[in-house]
């Protein structure tokens, strides 16, 4: 089905969060104040890679309205944070990582003031050499940023032997793959409001992706116990993986604590791009072969990853992309390396699509330069390489088995933009522009979902029906723009038959929410469709034996409806919510806990659920300039039953914006450990004029008979595809083939035509 | 004062209308717009996010014109009838409103009260504009999150909406 | 929380000269602790990055009598100083005389900005991506120098204007865009069968960014000319700029080409002439080298256009 406002009739729904939005009237946690509030702001280090000598704060301290400057000294718990491996400090004591590095914080009456305060700090820096190439910070001698030395984590999979693979191919594809530092440009920069309470408790709003973990690593820092913090943490201005690591929270914090004052703080966009992570760079090295009927023979991977000064994610993110450079294809042998090395560069980590977006260009660059050598039609190539539905996963682990890559195959197959693609004539000078050339190119993925084998990944949710009669649903999620409570809203509807006014839902709150796991890793949608078909059977009987009993009639007579309890084929209301919770008797309260399912493997990492996908685009190359342009995009997704039309079109159509960025224009600059893309007017992310091209977005709903894991994510897969797409529609038009990103114009530029050879 | 310079006093009191009401706003004369909307008047639908002019995020109508709060001085303001995102909906939601809703043209929903004004402006001054006059009009708003599909959208319904009304 | 950081150390005096003469002896005064000030979007950003420090001083040019619209002079079309550059974009005079400013203009920021920003700041700043087409009609700039109205080629002014920071020592008036002799005006007159003598006026302006809109420049090109009926160059203006880079006129380019007809070894001839003469500022977005080419195949597809367009009658 072709997503579209047209095409989903009365499921293309308002948004419950969209009122507030458009009339500007929901205020977004860094638009909170309060009486008696001061100003927080963070002291960072000059230099990329410095020993700490002294700091002294005696000068500031002395500055008329500040409240408290604190360092390393002044931290009660651990000086540490990290969601996987807590390593990176919070307040540095001898040395410096990265120019995000914090060395101390301050809180006074005035944001004057506080600045004031900071250029007052006297630090004594020794500068140290810079480790800003992941390869030479791998060699011996180079110098060492951990004590377990510059490799954060490694990564192996192997099968078969490929240099005996090698010997059997004929055709063979080597080829090296760079991505870049990318942002993930959130409008909202990192901030929020932290309120001690008069009870000695601290509340703490500012945006993240999994409130529990945050009130678990500041409980860490604070040496505070974790009842005593409660993390308001929704709405979010945006986040894309960018806000799941502690940002600013340890800072406002600390202050909080120490001055018993509310503290604000709210990133500048400098501050956020200095201290804030990005996409991994990663070069990516490949040798791939087929033997003469091109079946893929040999497949050799050594991906290293530009991890930054600590840890995060960054192993975690390897372990995806080690996945999924292998990939939806069958091999007679692998053999896959990784290294995640640290350096003195920005923070990498967690960021939509987690790897795989790397992963996949440089995998489905492989396949079109197979398929091209060997003579074969790139889509006819895949299929002959691709997966069967109940062949292993990537890691030859079992995974929940669908038809979703003949599916997605299939669709792209008959797709009319892709049959254009035989249409276009290569190199063509005619028209009045001879020199814009135009070319299709489509690419392919598996992408998992969820945290992994070997990663707790709880999941789970509550409903309840209130006091006041509104049917309350509570989880521990985040809404940081995806749609997640259009989404639950529309499921509670649906498959309840309750009406949107019944329903209070209720996220982001610690002191309120069961721990649903992170909001991450296109997983949250799937399980509060999870967590509420388990929650279904005993909430709604609940609901109504209570009816039954009051109404005096069978159970089986009654159905739960908009507004209240009606009969089973009758209008009339017969009972409303809100005297149903006015009746005596027991409070109605159903809760759900449970893991998203994971593959019965060993290896760490791999996936069981997968959404496959797959683009074609359109692209025009101005050879006169280098500059290319997406023309139109055709995106086919398997992902089961569409939750929310308005949603699931909504987040293709952006994770495409983002890949698009990532392929033509987005980079973080880095000189020496030090950034130069500081704000928008250097770090360019599309424009509206960058996204004139129709997007249009398949979603194929059909699951096997007996599939009871439901829709599959969706919040990535549209940002890991295009970049492939897009660099084999750049081969159809100007017969070069890009293997960095963002592309080059001076790659693509070249002589006119008319002024012959030379 | 014909042939001396007039200075603003600092002490500075900016008079100017917001939303339609007479403010005099004590501050001084380069401070920016966006600080006097945020944090003299509360209105937090203008949002603070590049400060340098490049996003949109904070974008005001003055005398019906869109633009940068955080780029405009108050004395550039004296006087001016300046409109915020909260200004817009007068008797009820304004039609580019409703069709943002409508169409999804917002996710995360940072930009969006910015992405109206600059639509608001561009409508009030051309009800039936081309592809070419609605990019141009908001190549200055970044989206982050929507691609800019549903703000297309949103954009083509507003004005069609507009063209049956009139 | 909206109050920036520059602004909460920082609040200088704003001045409100109605004459240059008034502007001028406050520039006087304060010396380098007082800024000449248009719309304030260039300063604002730089203040933001903290590139410069916010001044003791604010003059603001925008009160200066008689400097922000457009009018019709005895020279041509007077474009003020202080017109914002959104009222250049939506002017009708600007754009039926001289399309390839407001071509120009359209490319510039965003609408929000260009209402704030002006022109006479855009052509100050001696990088704005209005100063090559400006160049292409060989427009002049009128300028204060404390004493008298002074009235220079901008192609003369903006190398003096750029170096070592004496800009604020010339303050900037107005543009003026000299009105294009009409071709029936040159040409001899003609009947059908005297096809040759037939002119085409044709011109271009291209910016080159990072993106496909609001973008720094990476090049901006200009080019206007006259062609015969056989292809024989009768006027060109070559302008090139972007990014950094002053933008320049190839006035040597210019003669070496005129009187010549478009062919093959021209289009070469002009393609390597640009790669030698233009010297654009490299950054870490865009080197020399493909500014250069860049701006060369620009000019050389607009004159083989132009040529093969005029040609395509016979």
């Amino acid at each position: 089905m072709l997503l579209n406002r047209a095409s989903s009739g009365g499921r293309w729904r308002v948004r419950p969060d969209g009122p507030g939005k458009v009339t500007g009237g929901l205020a977004y946690l860094t638009d909170m104040t309060t009486d008696q509030m001061l100003y927080g702001l963070v002291l960072r280090s000059e230099h990329p890679h410095a020993r700490i000598l002294s700091i002294h704060t005696d000068k500031a301290k002395k500055l008329p309205g500040v409240r408290a400057i604190l360092t390393y000294m002044d931290i009660p718990g651990l000086n540490a944070f990290g969601i996987a491996h807590p390593d990176q400090p919070v307040l540095c004591e001898e040395r410096a990582r990265y120019v995000g590095d914090a060395l101390a914080t301050v809180a006074a009456d005035t944001l004057a003031a506080a600045q004031q305060a900071l250029e007052l700090i006297e630090v004594d820096y020794e500068v140290l050499e810079v480790v800003d190439d992941p390869e030479r910070a791998l060699l011996p001698g180079a110098p060492q940023l951990h004590p377990g030395g510059n490799e954060l984590h490694r990564t192996v999979f192997s099968r078969g032997n490929v240099d005996q693979g090698f010997r059997d191919c004929a055709y063979i594809v080597e080829e090296t793959y760079y991505t870049p530092r990318q942002m993930h440009t959130y409008m909202e920069t990192e901030g929020g409001l932290f309120v001690p309470g008069e009870d000695g408790r601290l509340t703490v709003y500012s945006p993240t992706q999994h409130g529990f973990m945050d009130r678990m690593q500041l409980s860490r820092i604070l040496a505070k116990p974790q009842e005593e913090i409660r993390i308001v943490s929704s709405p979010i201005g945006g986040s894309f993986g960018g806000k799941d690591e502690l940002n600013v929270q340890p800072y406002g914090a600390l202050l909080a604590m120490q001055t018993g004052r509310p503290i604000k703080i709210h990133n500048s966009r400098w501050e956020s791009v200095r201290a804030g992570l990005k996409r991994h760079p990663m070069k990516i090295t490949m040798k791939t072969g087929i033997d003469a009927a091109g079946k893929l023979m040999a497949h050799q991977v050594s991906i290293i990853s530009d991890t930054g000064p600590y840890s995060t994610l960054g192993a975690e993110v390897l372990n995806f992309a080690t996945e999924h450079v292998i990939g939806p294809y069958q091999y007679e042998h692998l053999d896959v390396k990784g290294v995640s090395v640290f350096t003195n560069n920005g923070m990498s980590g967690e960021f939509r699509g987690f790897g795989g977006n790397q992963a996949i260009f440089a995998l489905e660059g492989q396949m079109d330069r197979l398929a091209e050598m060997a003579g074969m039609d790139p889509w006819v190539f895949r299929k002959l390489n691709m997966r069967q539905s109940d062949d292993l996963g990537p890691f030859d682990q079992p995974i929940a088995m669908t038809d979703g890559a003949k599916q997605v195959w299939e669709a792209i197959a008959k797709c009319p933009l892709w049959m254009e693609k035989q249409q276009l004539a290569r190199m063509s000078h005619s028209g009045d522009e001879p020199w814009i050339k135009t070319g299709i190119g489509a690419a392919f993925t598996m992408h998992g979902a969820g945290l992994g084998v070997g990663i707790p990944d709880p999941a789970g949710g509550r409903l309840a029906l209130a006091a006041d009669g509104k049917i309350e649903a509570v989880f521990g999620y985040e809404e940081f723009g995806q749609g997640l409570l259009a989404s639950l809203e529309q499921m509670l509807m649906e498959q309840f038959g309750f009406g949107a006014k019944d329903i209070r839902m209720i996220i982001g709150d610690t002191d309120v929410v069961p721990d649903s796991g992170s909001t991450t890793a296109s997983r949250a949608t799937a399980m509060m469709w999870k967590s509420l078909q388990k929650l279904k059977a005993p909430f709604s009987g609940q609901l109504l034996q209570r009816a039954a009993a009051i109404l005096n009639r069978r159970v089986e007579q009654l159905r739960l409806a908009e507004g209240g309890i009606k009969g089973r084929s009758e209008e009339a209301l017969l009972l409303s919510y809100k005297e149903l919770a006015a009746a005596a008797g027991e409070p109605i309260r159903c809760e759900t806990s449970f893991s998203f399912p994971t593959s019965s493997t060993e290896r760490v990492g791999a996936h069981y659920m997968y959404t496959y996908s797959a683009v074609v685009v359109k692209v025009e190359v101005n050879t006169l300039t280098g500059r290319a342009r997406v023309l139109q995009q055709y995106h086919v997704v398997a992902a089961g039953p569409v939750i929310n039309p308005q949603g699931y079109l909504g987040q293709i159509e952006g994770g495409s914006s983002m890949a698009l960025g990532f392929t033509l224009l987005e980079e973080s600059i880095m000189e020496k450990g030090h950034y130069i893309t500081r704000n928008l007017d250097s770090y360019l992310v599309p424009t509206i004029e960058d996204q004139r091209g129709l997007v249009e977005v398949e979603a194929i709903e059909q699951l096997p008979e007996g599939d009871d894991y439901g829709p599959r994510g969706i919040g990535e897969v549209g940002s890991v595809t295009l970049a492939p797409a897009i660099a084999a529609a750049i081969r159809q038009a100007s017969g070069k083939w890009a293997t960095k990103l963002p592309v080059e114009p001076s790659f693509l530029q070249e002589t006119p035509f008319f002024l012959g050879k030379g | 004062m014909s042939e001396e310079a007039v200075k603003s006093e600092t002490p500075y009191v900016l008079r100017c209308f917001v939303n339609g009401k007479e403010e005099s706003i004590h501050t001084t004369p380069a401070a920016r717009l966006l600080t006097i909307v945020r944090d003299e008047l509360s209105l937090t639908g203008t949002k603070r996010s590049c400060e340098i002019g490049r996003c949109g995020a904070c974008m005001v109508l003055i005398d019906g014109n869109a633009v940068n709060s955080c780029l405009t001085m108050a004395y550039q303001c004296s006087e001016k009838q300046i409109t915020t995102i909260e200004g817009l909906a007068v008797q009820g939601m304004d039609p580019i409103q409703q069709a943002f809703l409508e169409e999804g043209g917002f996710q995360c929903g940072y930009c969006t009260p910015g992405m109206i004004i600059s639509v608001k402006a561009l409508l009030d001054e051309n009800p039936d504009p081309t592809d070419d006059e609605i990019s141009e009009a908001l190549s200055g708003n970044i989206c982050r999150c929507t691609g800019y599909g549903g703000i297309w959208r949103a954009v083509k319904r507003a004005a069609e909406g507009r063209r049956q009304t009139t | 929380m909206g109050m920036n950081i520059q602004e909460a150390m920082a609040s200088p005096l704003v001045w409100h000269p109605q004459t240059a003469a008034e502007a001028w002896q406050l520039k006087q005064t304060y010396g380098t602790e007082g800024i000449y000030t248009s719309g304030g979007t260039l300063l604002r950003t730089q203040w933001e990055s903290g590139i410069s420090a916010i001044p003791r001083h604010l003059i603001d040019l925008s009160t200066i009598r008689g400097l922000n619209d457009l009018r019709i002079g005895e020279a041509g079309l007077v474009v003020g100083g202080q017109t914002s550059l959104q009222s250049c974009r939506s002017n009708t005079l600007l754009s039926r005389h001289f399309p390839m400013v407001s071509e120009a203009i359209r490319t510039i920021a965003a609408p929000s900005v260009r209402h704030l920003a002006t022109i006479g700041g855009n052509v100050a700043s001696s990088i704005g991506d209005s100063i090559a087409a400006l160049l292409g009609y060989d427009a002049e700039v009128i300028w204060f120098d404390g004493t008298t109205e002074n009235r220079t080629l901008l192609s003369e002014w903006l190398p003096e204007a750029s170096a070592a920071k004496r800009g604020n020592e010339r303050l900037l008036l107005s543009m003026l865009l000299p009105f294009e002799i009409s071709l029936e005006e040159t040409s001899v007159k003609h009947d059908d069968k005297d096809l040759t003598m037939q002119m085409k006026r044709f011109g271009a302006y291209h910016k080159i960014g990072r993106r496909e809109a609001f973008t720094p420049s990476v090049v901006t090109a200009c080019m206007n000319g006259v062609l015969t009926h056989n292809s024989v160059i009768k006027q060109i203006r070559i302008a090139l700029g972007g990014g950094q880079t002053v933008p320049v006129r190839l006035e040597k380019l210019e003669k070496e080409i005129n009187g010549a007809a478009v062919d093959g070894h021209l289009l070469r001839h002009v393609y390597e002439r640009i790669i030698e003469l233009f010297e654009p500022r490299e950054d870490l977005f865009a080197s020399a080298a493909y500014r250069k080419s860049t701006a060369a195949n620009l000019i050389v597809a607009e004159l083989w256009k132009a040529a093969k367009g005029e040609t395509k009658p016979l």
